[in-house]
């Protein structure tokens, strides 16, 4: 195999070794074994011990959700998800890359979504329409947004517009790159989108909606070297200081919620307090037993693509984790997780721009 | 088996459990063919293949698991059942191909029971789900192994499992109060309503520790607890393990600690200086006492006490709370051992007047006979009469040839388990018998093995269900 020694040898640690079985939201919702790191790394060990053609083991490089849980969780500190992102790369530069994935990176390439999707809804389209002229502020609302959660990207938009400020939102925005690096990794593909975003954005303050794209402008454009003009910050940590100025001031409800936790944002850029401060200026939070960086992915509609009955799974297992808090609503900060809850059908599911929305209104 | 008759079996295992949960795909089979067994993890970090099920199927239910074992017995074809794979006795490998049965989809929580005290979940739950699930309602399972998050109830059910706070709460076969069983004919079972009864031997204990070689549990009831209000740690420093084991029995005879651990000299100067922290010379032991603060503080001054009377110098909390924060890293990659070092646990148990012999017996025969053997012991599972020996040896020169490594690894089990038997222990603790040990079992049991050779003949006469584990 053409991977990193470090991959090679974080496999080698992996392959006998289950600590993270419990926490990985794609093996709780399969029961499968495949599903596990143990089970990515034993197989992977074996392709490099020649005991095994790396395609028969193709498709499980792709039945996970890199959402870090099991790094996270591993005292050792070892990185699971390397070497799989790693190999999704090697699949596709030996052209072993599954038939389904490659219909998505197809869809990539011809209309700039993983989704194939060419229009936005026209309600979203009028809700862009007055923030179309050049500010300082630019409002990414990402590809997940744009075309599957428009009723989030709406909200969003609502939610600035509530503040009184001026920002712009593109009628054509870029591709971040997000969805090319979670199905090929760091393939020249991969880092031309991301260098066309980051050529196409020049904006003092760019307020990343999407967790998933927050995480690819401040850490995979960084680590690429690939420059981003302005500075870069999550919507909730830009809504956070919105209600900390005093440009929005909710109302406290008396509804209880729990927060689901997207793990671009806990894990990866490490920001948990902006939407516990949001919240607790609109309603009162109930915890569920794992959340911060031990939170647990509840979808991913990219993977929704490929494998929608796990992701159903993924979803219900985590509302089920709500639930048990006594809570209300689960409230998301995701679009991918927010559509995600909602088709799993457990539990009512309010985004934090809904919830801000509600006590304004309020 | 031809082609046809592949299909035929694999059709019909679809049939039974759904198309999606019946899997002759190479990543299903390979991922279930190595266990944490030592040999099957050298066989594959040796580039081969270890044998593999010809059919994964994962049933969600009794109902579906007896349909698969009806196939299975029609056909006369192997079951092997594997639940989280993180045994390390080779249990769970399916050695004569056939079906594996993947236990992890019947993995629901039915209920945590706070009035009956019990949580009800099928066997493929992970016992660290149940243990949040006791945990979101302000209880707790007190089954605290280091493969807490990695095994499956029935796993842990299957070998006799145990945890670190066995003194004071006892085994998997003490947490148990009633589970449901489908025996190899597909007849589903379920055992007595209450673990203590007279009516009649305890089902439980038939079906506890078999390794899925007479039937596969598919359900149980497992035993919650309050969470204590305060749990004490306290490390202690003996001269000897002589005082230590008598302080300890003398401890015992007055109260029961959670958790209780002596480490040899040898132990306490590797892993227990390495991730406690301790520094000094000795017998390193750690206590916790747990339940109502006043307690707590009664059984804290019976411990001091006792322990002062054996010389032990008192090395405070720290050391213990540490150990209790890390319990479970030392199994982490990193800090176990492993490949390519040889290895391996050959915990056995025995009263009082025989442990402490057992434990330089087998010391003597392991270093006597494979000088490049280092051994290291803990004794971590304390009762009022006796207590457990986790034993162990490593070799770091280990032959690259598989067939040679396996006969090597085999010959120091063989050696360590009978000069255990012979000083009156036993073949295994708690990680059970599975095909690393099965060859001992007689010599244990003697002709008390027929005892179990009736009842497999009895609920398994095909002898489908995981053969050549546990000796039958």
């Amino acid at each position: 195999m053409l991977i990193s020694q470090k991959s090679k040898e974080i496999i080698d640690s992996c392959r006998f070794c289950w600590m993270c079985r419990h926490i990985c939201p794609i093996g709780n919702a399969t029961g499968q074994e495949r599903n596990t790191a143990r089970a990515r790394a034993l197989s992977l060990s074996l392709v490099e011990r020649g005991a095994e053609p790396l395609s028969e083991v193709a498709d499980n490089m792709y039945e996970c959700a890199l959402c870090g849980a099991c790094t996270n969780e591993c005292v050792t500190g070892w990185d699971p998800v390397r070497f799989t992102r790693e190999i999704r790369l090697e699949l596709a530069l030996n052209g072993e890359t599954p038939d389904y994935i490659n219909r998505l990176i197809e869809n990539i390439c011809e209309t700039g979504n993983v989704y194939g999707m060419k229009e936005y809804t026209a309600g979203l389209a009028a809700a862009i329409k007055p923030h179309t002229a050049k500010t300082d502020t630019l409002l990414f609302l990402g590809r997940d947004a744009i075309y599957k959660s428009p009723e989030s990207a709406i909200n969003a938009i609502r939610l600035m517009e509530a503040a009184g400020i001026e920002f712009t939102v593109l009628e054509n925005e870029p591709d971040s790159g997000f969805a090319m690096n979670f199905l090929v990794g760091a393939a020249e593909e991969t880092k031309q989108i991301m260098k066309s975003c980051a050529d196409a954005l020049d904006y003092d303050t760019i307020i990343a909606y999407d967790p998933a794209d927050a995480k690819t402008f401040m850490r995979d454009f960084r680590e690429w070297d690939i420059p981003l003009k302005g500075r870069t910050v999550t919507f909730t940590s830009y809504i956070e200081k919105l209600i900390n100025d005093g440009a929005l001031k909710p109302k406290k409800s008396d509804i209880t919620v729990t927060v689901q936790d997207n793990y671009n944002l806990s894990r990866e850029l490490e920001e948990f307090l902006p939407a516990r401060n949001i919240i607790s200026a609109c309603a009162d939070i109930k915890e569920m037993l794992l959340y911060n960086k031990d939170t647990v992915l509840a979808g991913n509609l990219i993977m929704n693509e490929y494998m929608p009955d796990v992701m159903k799974a993924v979803a219900r297992n985590r509302a089920v984790n709500a639930l048990n808090t006594g809570a209300e609503y689960i409230v998301t900060q995701s679009p991918a997780e927010y559509e995600m809850l909602k088709l799993g059908g457990e539990m009512p599911v309010m985004s934090i721009e809904e919830v801000v929305l509600k006590c304004l209104q309020a | 088996m031809n082609d046809f008759l592949m299909d035929m079996i694999a059709s019909e295992l679809e049939d039974a459990v759904g198309r999606e949960n019946c899997s002759t795909r190479t990543i299903d089979k390979l991922t279930h063919s190595v266990d944490y067994f030592w040999l099957s993890r050298m066989w594959a970090d040796r580039g081969k293949r270890m044998p593999e099920g010809d059919f994964v199927v994962s049933p969600k239910d009794a109902e579906e698991t007896s349909k698969v074992l009806q196939i299975a017995n029609y056909y006369k074809i192997p079951v092997t059942t594997w639940g989280g794979g993180g045994g390390t006795q080779g249990g769970a490998i399916p050695v004569c191909g056939g079906i594996l049965l993947d236990t992890k989809r019947m993995n629901r929580i039915y209920d945590v029971n706070t009035q009956g005290m019990y949580i009800e979940c099928g066997a493929g739950a992970i016992y660290k789900h149940i243990e949040w699930a006791a945990n979101e309602k302000g209880y707790a399972t007190m089954h605290y192994p280091s493969s807490l998050t990695c095994s499956t109830v029935g796993g842990f059910l299957a070998h006799r499992g145990i945890g670190v706070s066995s003194t004071k709460y006892g085994k998997i076969d003490d947490m148990t109060l009633q589970m449901e069983v489908v025996l190899p004919n597909g007849s589903i079972i379920k055992t007595s309503p209450s673990p203590k009864h007279a009516a009649g031997p305890d089902l439980n204990q038939i079906f506890i520790g078999s390794e899925g070689t007479l039937g596969i549990i598919t359900k149980a009831q497992m035993r919650i607890y309050e969470q204590p209000e305060e749990r004490r740690f306290r490390g202690f420093l003996f001269h000897n393990m002589t005082d230590a084991f008598n302080a300890g029995r003398e401890l015992l005879q007055k109260f029961k600690p959670s958790v209780m651990r002596l480490y040899d000299e040898a132990e306490t100067a590797t892993l227990i200086k390495k991730i406690v922290g301790v520094q000094k010379k000795g017998a390193f032991m750690n206590i916790a006492i747990e339940g109502t603060k006043e307690l707590a503080e009664a059984e804290h001054k019976i411990l001091m006490d006792t322990f002062t009377k054996y010389g032990a110098e008192d090395l405070g909390s720290e050391y213990g709370e540490k150990w209790w924060k890390e319990k479970i890293t030392f199994f982490y990659p990193g800090y176990m051992m492993d490949l390519p070092q040889m290895f391996g646990t050959m915990d056995t148990i025995a009263p009082y007047d025989k442990i402490e012999k057992i434990y330089w017996e087998m010391k003597k025969a392991i270093e006597t006979n494979f000088p490049m053997a280092r051994f290291i012991a803990h004794f971590s599972h304390w009762y009022e009469w006796g207590c457990m020996i986790y034993d162990r040896f490593i070799i770091d020169d280990v032959p690259e040839d598989p067939h040679e490594a396996l006969r090597l690894h085999n010959a120091v089990w063989s050696c360590g388990v009978r000069t255990a038997i012979a000083n009156g222990g036993v073949v295994n603790d708690h990680h059970g018998v599975g095909i690393k040990l099965g060859r001992l079992m007689k010599e244990q049991y003697g002709p008390a093995m027929q005892v179990f050779e009736a009842l497999k003949k009895q609920l398994d006469p095909n002898g489908i269900m995981n053969p050549f584990k546990l000796g039958l």
